[in-house]
């Protein structure tokens, strides 16, 4: 008995040392951009779940390397059954259930919305001080500088070319988010930055006409199944005006959350210019 | 309100003008700037640019869809005004929209529109028939306004339940989010293909309907009297029933619930063709096409890109017009 007793004490202080070595232990996340990042970033031990956004293969990069974390569906209830020590959420989709969850006294901490390149330097790095691996994340931003400055070096002889973006209800990508900084740093112009439009706006299919942009960028990625918002995007005219220009269809995936995988978006940009 | 003598040369001679009118004003209301002379120029000298672009494959559909949905709601609210004899009928009000909204939903977000062409229209058209079953059980042989009116109200709230626990059970993303285009119906960013859809069913309805105008005249005089002057009064309402269901389920399926359009319409015609139902009919299609264009263009002008939706300015004209026929029937309702 007494044996059991001190390997029992012995385990907890090694868990104790380890916690203080390496951060919170049983990490929550409750939405997309968190989940990758966590995956990224933190030691698979120290997730106790993830979103169920996570292994939704056309939104989520790592939808393959979530294996047997367990997955929850970002309701408060199903967040406090992990006990967590930590919960990731971003600022805008998760603003009640984040608000509910400390006034419950647990430790949740939002990313705030990514709207450059730039931007995911910070994010990685303050995932990186919330989980207790900050030297992985100045690794992977590291590395994303590293290729990035590769891509624009190889890439620098070809001529600009101008680009709008189309989503599902008709709307497109102006100024001020990461998917405009992606077409600047792959050479493009955001034709609908240049209009004045900022952030996620609708857009008129006759406006998008009129603006004859070399380059369409159109996401087809959720068009199954059916629904009014997918119509936009299968829109007859759309079919005609793309015989005549090019289409890119960079997976939405690749694009949506702010982390290292936007290097990748750039990179099947630069060279289809 | 007395009748005029009816004059049909006069009312066409303005209403088709008024309509032609209207398409050309649809036509040249849109975001862009284009002109209308330059793209006729481009598509008969057989060149694909931006101007063609815009008005054969975006405006044009979209105004001929206003129009025919136009026409098919105000031939559909003249006919069912006939045929219940009460003039407080309307497909929006008696929940046949709503019915049809239901079955274009169902065959809409659960993958078997792809299945054929006619699926969509055909499920509209199946939702629309259960509504007007249901409202020939619940009504009978009662002309009451009353009736009519609290049938419709718990028709149109059935069909409202069940559209909203379609769509949360559908697998789209968006689906939830549709259920206002659903309830308040649009044309926007609608295309070609919509059209394509639509019209056969529509053009078959109109057709039923327009056939079934002396059927109708005799119905005024009442059931017994109809059958006296030798219609076969349960074919005669079979054929109307169908021809109403077939052209409001098409419209429905493409372009959402377009609220009291085909009650308005006929109320604005009848002293002009002598309170005669079969005269009403083709009238109020060429109204209902027209009001349903400049609705559209009201959509446009009043809001850039957040689309507002039709429903919106055809509920807030035609809503306060329904209050004020049920302030002038309150003795009926007594």
């Amino acid at each position: 008995m007494r044996f059991f007793t001190y390997i029992s004490a012995l385990l907890a202080v090694c868990a104790a040392a380890n916690a203080a070595a390496a951060g919170p232990q049983r990490i929550v996340s409750i939405g997309l951009c968190t989940d990758q990042l966590l995956l990224l970033i933190a030691e698979r031990e120290q997730i106790a779940s993830l979103s169920n956004w996570a292994v939704n293969a056309d939104m989520s990069y790592l939808a393959g390397e979530v294996g047997e974390i367990p997955l929850n569906d970002a309701s408060v209830e199903a967040v406090v059954a992990y006990q967590p020590d930590l919960v990731l959420a971003s600022t805008f989709a998760a603003w009640d259930t984040a608000r509910l969850l400390r006034r419950l006294g647990y430790e949740v901490r939002q990313i705030p919305p990514v709207g450059s390149i730039a931007d995911i330097y910070d994010l990685l790095r303050q995932v990186g001080d919330w989980t207790g691996n900050a030297a992985r994340a100045a690794s992977l931003a590291a590395e994303m500088r590293r290729r990035l400055a590769d891509i624009e070096r190889r890439y620098a002889a070809r001529p600009e070319k101008t680009v709008i973006a189309y989503a599902p209800n008709g709307f497109t990508v102006g100024g001020g988010t990461l998917e405009n900084d992606v077409f600047e740093h792959a050479g493009y112009r955001n034709l609908a930055a240049e209009m004045g439009i900022e952030g996620f706006q609708p857009i008129a299919l006759e406006t998008l006409l009129a603006a004859e942009p070399d380059v369409l960028q159109i996401d087809r990625d959720l068009s199954r199944p059916d629904s009014l918002a997918t119509a936009y995007v299968g829109h007859p005219v759309l079919e005609r005006v793309s015989e005549q220009r090019e289409q890119l269809d960079i997976p939405l995936r690749l694009r949506i959350c702010g982390g290292p995988m936007i290097v990748e978006a750039v990179e099947a940009m630069a060279r289809r210019r | 309100m007395t009748a005029l003598k009816p004059r049909p040369a006069v009312l066409y001679a303005v209403l088709l003008p008024l309509l032609l009118l209207a398409l050309l004003l649809a036509l040249q209301v849109g975001p862009v700037d284009i002109s209308l002379a330059k793209a006729w120029r481009d598509w008969t000298g057989g060149q694909t640019t931006i101007e063609t672009l815009i008005l054969f494959e975006l405006r044009l559909p979209r105004a001929l869809l206003a129009l025919a949905i136009g026409a098919t709601l105000g031939l559909a609210g003249a006919s069912l005004q006939g045929l219940l004899r009460n003039p407080l009928a309307e497909p929006g009000i008696i929940g046949v929209s709503n019915g049809a909204a239901l079955g274009a939903v169902i065959v809409f977000y659960y993958g078997l529109a792809g299945l054929a062409w006619f699926v969509l229209p055909l499920g509209g058209l199946l939702g629309a028939m259960i509504s007007v079953a249901v409202i020939f059980m619940l009504i009978g042989r009662s002309r009451s306004i009353v009736t009519l009116i609290l049938a419709g109200i718990a028709i149109n709230a059935i069909g409202g339940a069940l559209i909203a626990l379609a769509l949360n059970f559908a697998d789209s993303p968006y689906a939830m989010q549709e259920i206002v285009f659903w309830l308040l119906g649009s044309v926007a960013n609608r295309s070609v293909n919509e059209l394509y859809i639509a019209l056969p069913f529509m053009v078959a309805g109109w057709l039923l309907m327009l056939y079934c105008g002396r059927f109708l005249n005799a119905l005024t005089l009442g059931e017994e009297t109809a059958a006296s002057m030798g219609f076969d009064v349960a074919r005669m309402r079979l054929l109307l029933v169908i021809g109403v269901t077939a052209s409001v389920g098409a419209a429905v399926s493409v372009a959402g619930n377009i609220g009291f359009v085909g009650l308005v319409v006929p109320h604005l015609l009848r002293p002009f063709v002598a309170f005669e139902p079969r005269r009403l009919l083709p009238a109020s299609m060429a109204a209902g096409a027209i009001l349903l264009l400049v609705a559209d263009i009201a959509v446009q002008l009043l809001s850039e890109t957040r689309e507002m939706k039709l429903g919106v300015i055809t509920s807030l004209v035609g809503a306060p017009f329904f209050l004020f026929l049920i302030l002038k029937s309150r003795n009926m309702l007594q």
